[in-house]
């Protein structure tokens, strides 16, 4: 090896504690950015190529009933260019060992097995046998949630009937790669499941022969899928549609390309934060390199190494720990990676979730960390190769202390010596102390913006499942009911209290935006749902008028007071206009609440119910749930309970794994950060501080002049930390919104706590690991070198 | 003035200097640090650079070695005019031609002697090998010893050998002494002086201490930036016959 080698990494070592920081620093941002981008790949690539394999449409419409020869119609639709018919219904399941009753999606099957939309994956057992009406392929997450296999029998309750179902198989769809049940967000899989089963055996058991009441299309390539959509609506109206939507209407979808959209928002937003670090990081530990080194480069240079062989050397003092920390975090992000797919496989249902590794990420972040290495080096490396030699010969010229503010009279003889010295070093450079508060401060501000998705989501369940709904089951009719037959619900032994819902899908514009949308009429904003926005304020619901959630309001561009066109679509299919008399920011999904009488009157008829909510005692749940089992109209029921835990299970387990990361990637910037600038400032000071302690200062003073000025510099960081971690997360939560979810700007004092005190204590271990050398610090031997 | 001006007939220059200035501009102040300055070094002499404090020696001896470039005024080595030279090409002067011994060694502290030697060996055209160099300084026993390990005379040694490994056609020191003690500083000069007799380098060695003279084949004297003095040793003494 060459000298210069030998030197390069000798001295690496010998500075080792610093060059790991900011390796460390570095491995955190490539870690996150090769983890995320190849997670963002992966789902992405294995969204496209199940829709591929499997067919997925590009359009969907569900009917009341429609004829089958409208087939041929649609398929005639110029820009289609595939259509599949369907017959769908929602069904009540006895599933044993369980006492509720769980709802039931039957999707027709051809009876032969050919390939059609929206096709199933077959992960275990066999495909229906034609003229074996019995016989269903069942999804995945709710066999698995259920322990059943195939072979299994399940009872439904199909058009009043009750009949036995024998499952053959296990399969998925991507229709369903987020499987949850109609009018929820989280997945119940225990209480909600597809089943596919023959077409002929579904038309029979709902009298459907020769029709359908679902229908999926692909569209050819160059399309417009507003027109195609614009063309069903005029077939279909009449046919009981609630209107055509595209795959960005289609919640299963939406879900996942909402949180590819999220995944890419991390991508850009954390890397950045970490690469800046250690840009900053390299430029001071260089810049003190090639300072403490300034004779040696000259004699370098008077050796005949010319600017290049020297700035390449310095050079090396960046890419090495760069280099290091680029292949640490690329190992890392693999694992990281994985590990984030095998959580995604739990949440989304694909056929096959593959992790691709990709070689031009790993190239790009690395790509990246050296250019950030360069960055931070550049000034030092200047500086080393402008150096003239003649001039290195001669020491660094002496820093000028001024008088600053605190060596006024007044105060001088008020502060003691130590104390004076430490502002004195502040006050000289002032720029060089901003900067190193604001680096501590960006680790506070990741702290903070960390454990906010975590408050964030705590406060989202308080007010979902806490505040908004105070329900215990939601009882889901089949059918809109007339008053009087609901009524028998509520008047069953052991129900608590009852309130009903109406929903009435409508289309709503105002001026040339348009959106699908259903109104729920509920009977009070005070009883068992309450109207609650994301700061947990409750709105009280006018007589008249609707309230929209903000999100809708603004797609739709209206503000209270405005007026709304709405058009009914079912019943009589009335064009009404409504004013919109307030809006509430929501954190779930897009929603539109009248008062139940309000919305009677407006649908123009008698009044008819969806659902109603149930407050029930505990104590007779059992022989209430068997009661629903066997009631007619029921469709199923859903159990605020089973959401909150699903809720819990899937979204807070991931976002747990990803605040544990964050929060120890933000403490290893911390100890970075805080780490080095007591190293610099103990190099910087060795001298003065020898001097000081040969005049009779104690270690204990020394200490205090050295770390003082460290503790001043963080605390100053952490009020600005969580300032910056404020603005941190309101940005991420603008980013992270969409009209799924919004997350709610909620701090709690554990939070602020929390990165105090991870702050402090990363302070306080890397405050040890520089007083232990500053005690071991050999007088005679740093007051010996020439600097 | 040559004290015997049939002396030089025979000689050959390997540098010479001509009506070269120095001066520094700080803020209002011009300082002079040299004024026009002409001299003529001849091959396989050992000359002593004094001055007081401040009188223009390392200033003349930096921008004789390349490191440093003269406000006016020219420097030939060997007929080729240095002072036009770019800078890669005076980089490659310093490679090929120049040794140069500091006062304060400024060896690389994390690189042992031997180590600090190959520095210029590696990049030298025709170098002895770095144990060779250390050998002719008397610190064979020495090699894997880092700076921090060594004396300051050692230090100076190795400092020397570094300087003379590329066997270098010009020895430059500047106060090469200065940090050390009576004894050691002998020591370091025996070293210079075997150097310039037994490779025939041409040496020029600064001090501010004029005892050092007699070892010299020649005296020059600068004050202020001005030689005032020049002139040649009858008989050179051995450094270890010098006393102060
Ligand atoms: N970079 C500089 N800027 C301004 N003045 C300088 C600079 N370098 C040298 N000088 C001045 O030039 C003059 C000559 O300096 P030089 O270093 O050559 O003296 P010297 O003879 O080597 O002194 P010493 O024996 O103390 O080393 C001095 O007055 C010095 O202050
Ligand atoms: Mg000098």
């Amino acid at each position: 090896m060459k000298p210069l080698q030998i030197k390069l990494l000798r001295e690496l070592m010998r500075l080792k504690g610093q060059m790991l920081a900011v390796a460390a620093v570095v491995a955190c941002g490539i870690s996150v950015f090769v983890s995320m981008s190849s997670v963002k790949y992966s789902l992405e690539a294995s969204r496209e190529r199940y829709y591929n394999r499997f067919r997925f449409a590009d359009v969907f419409v569900q009917v009341k009933r429609a004829p089958e020869f409208y087939r041929e119609t649609v398929s005639r639709i110029p820009g289609v260019a595939s259509v599949s018919t369907r017959i769908y219904a929602d069904v009540t399941l006895d599933v044993p060992g369980l006492d509720e009753p769980a709802t039931g999606r039957l999707v027709s099957i051809p009876e032969y097995r050919t390939p059609v939309l929206n096709d199933i994956f077959l992960k275990k057992g066999r495909y229906i046998e034609p003229g074996k009406p019995e016989e269903v392929i069942a999804s995945k997450p709710f066999l698995e949630a259920n322990h059943l296999v195939p072979g299994d029998r399940i009872a439904a309750v199909i058009n009043g009937r009750k009949k036995e179902l024998l499952i053959v198989g296990m399969g998925l769809s991507p229709e369903y790669i987020y499987e949850v049940q109609p009018g929820s967000f989280f997945p119940d899989k225990r209480r909600f499941g597809v089943f596919w089963m023959s077409r002929r055996a579904l038309e029979s058991a709902l009298n459907m022969s020769g029709a359908f009441n679902d229908l999926s299309l692909t569209l050819a390539h160059g399309a417009s899928e507003k027109d195609v959509i614009m063309q069903l609506d005029n077939l279909f109206k009449r046919y009981g549609s609630l209107g055509a939507y595209g795959r960005s209407e289609h919640l299963s979808d939406r879900f996942i390309v909402d949180e590819i959209k999220q995944v890419g928002i991390q991508i850009t937003f954390l890397p950045v934060v970490f690469l800046a670090v250690a840009v900053f990081l390299l430029n001071i530990v260089l810049r003190r390199i090639v300072a403490t080194q300034r004779d040696q480069i000259a004699v370098l240079k008077a050796m005949g190494y010319s600017n290049e062989d020297v700035g390449l050397h310095y050079l090396g003092f960046a890419m090495i720990p760069t280099a290091v920390g680029a292949l640490a975090g690329t190992l890392l992000g693999a694992w990281l990676g994985r590990g984030l797919m095998d959580i995604y496989s739990e949440f989304y249902n694909f056929a096959e979730l593959v992790y691709y590794f990709r070689f031009e990420d790993v190239a790009l972040s690395v790509l990246l960390s050296f250019a950030a290495a360069l960055f931070g080096a550049l000034g030092a490396v200047r500086k080393a190769v402008l150096l003239p030699p003649a001039e290195a010969m001669r020491p660094d010229s002496p820093v000028i202390y001024k008088p600053g503010f605190f060596d006024r009279d007044v105060l001088r003889n008020k502060i003691p010596v130590p104390v004076r010295i430490i502002v004195r070093n502040l006050e000289r450079r002032p720029w060089k102390a901003a900067l190193s508060v604001l680096m501590i401060s960006l680790s506070v501000a990741i702290l903070i913006a960390g454990r906010y998705t975590y408050d964030s989501l705590d406060r989202m369940v308080q007010v979902e499942f806490n505040e908004k709904h105070r329900e215990d089951v939601t009882v889901i009719f089949n059918d809109p009911m007339p008053p009087s037959v609901v009524f028998n619900v509520a008047s069953l032994d052991g129900v608590l209290e009852h309130e009903y819902y109406r929903e009435e899908p409508v289309r709503m514009s105002f001026g040339h935006r348009v959106r699908r949308q259903t109104i729920k009429g509920i009977q009070s904003a005070e009883g068992l749902q309450r109207l609650v926005d994301k700061s947990n304020r409750r709105h009280s619901l006018p007589p008249d008028g609707i309230v929209l959630t903000s999100t809708l309001a603004d797609i739709l561009g209206v503000r209270p007071g405005d007026r709304l066109q709405i058009d009914f679509l079912q019943g009589k299919q009335l064009h009404r206009e409504l004013l919109v008399s307030g809006t509430i920011d929501e954190i779930l999904g897009l929603s539109a609440y009248m008062n139940l009488d309000a919305l009677n009157r407006l649908a123009g008829d008698g009044g008819a119910l969806n659902a109603a909510y149930l407050r029930i005692d505990e104590s007779k749940s059992g022989k209430l749930y068997s009661s629903f089992k066997k009631m007619p109209g029921v469709a199923g029921i859903m159990m605020l309970k089973a959401m909150k835990e699903s809720f819990d299970e899937l979204i807070a387990q991931s976002m747990t794994t990803s605040t544990l990361i964050l929060t120890s990637f933000a403490c290893i910037l911390a100890f970075a950060v805080v780490y080095n600038g007591a190293r610099i400032s103990l190099s910087e000071r060795a001298r003065e501080l020898s001097s000081l302690r040969v005049l009779g200062m104690t270690r204990a003073e020394i200490s205090f002049i050295l770390l003082g000025e460290q503790a001043l510099l963080t605390i100053f960081a952490i009020p600005v930390g969580f300032l910056i971690g404020i603005v941190l997360s309101a940005l991420l939560a603008r980013a992270l919104s969409s009209e799924l979810y919004r997350l709610p700007l909620v701090f709690s004092s554990f939070n602020f706590l929390f990165a105090f005190v991870v702050i402090v204590l990363v302070s306080i271990v890397s405050a040890l690991l520089v007083r232990r050398r500053l005690t071991n610090l050999d007088l005679v031997e740093v007051l010996k070198t020439r600097e | 003035m040559p004290d015997n001006p049939l002396d030089i007939k025979q000689q050959k220059a390997v540098l010479s200097i001509s009506d070269l200035s120095k001066f520094y501009i700080m803020g209002e102040v011009r300082v002079d640090a040299l004024k026009h300055v002409s001299l003529e070094f001849y091959e396989g002499e050992l000359a002593v650079l004094l001055g007081a404090s401040g009188s223009g020696k390392s200033t003349l001896i930096n921008i004789i070695g390349g490191l440093d470039v003269p406000s006016s005024g020219k420097l030939f080595f060997h007929g080729r005019e240095i002072t036009a030279a770019t800078e890669a090409e005076l980089t490659s002067y310093r490679r090929r031609s120049i040794g140069f011994v500091f006062q304060f060694y400024n060896l690389i502290s994390s690189l042992s002697a031997l180590e600090n030697v190959q520095l210029v060996t590696e990049i030298a055209e025709n170098p002895m090998s770095a144990k060779e160099a250390l050998m002719l300084v008397g610190l064979g026993s020495r090699l894997n010893h880092f700076p921090a390990q060594l004396s300051g005379g050692e230090q100076q040694r190795v400092a020397i050998a570094r300087a003379i490994a590329k066997r270098p056609e010009l020895l430059l020191c500047d106060e090469p002494t200065g940090a050390l003690d009576f004894q050691t500083g002998k020591l370091v000069l025996d070293v210079i002086e075997k150097v310039n007799r037994e490779l025939g380098t041409t040496t020029l060695v600064i001090t501010h201490n004029a005892s050092i003279a007699g070892m010299a084949d020649r005296v020059v004297r600068l004050r202020s930036g001005e030689v005032s003095e020049d002139r040649r040793n009858l008989t050179r003494m051995s450094p270890s016959e010098l006393v102060w």
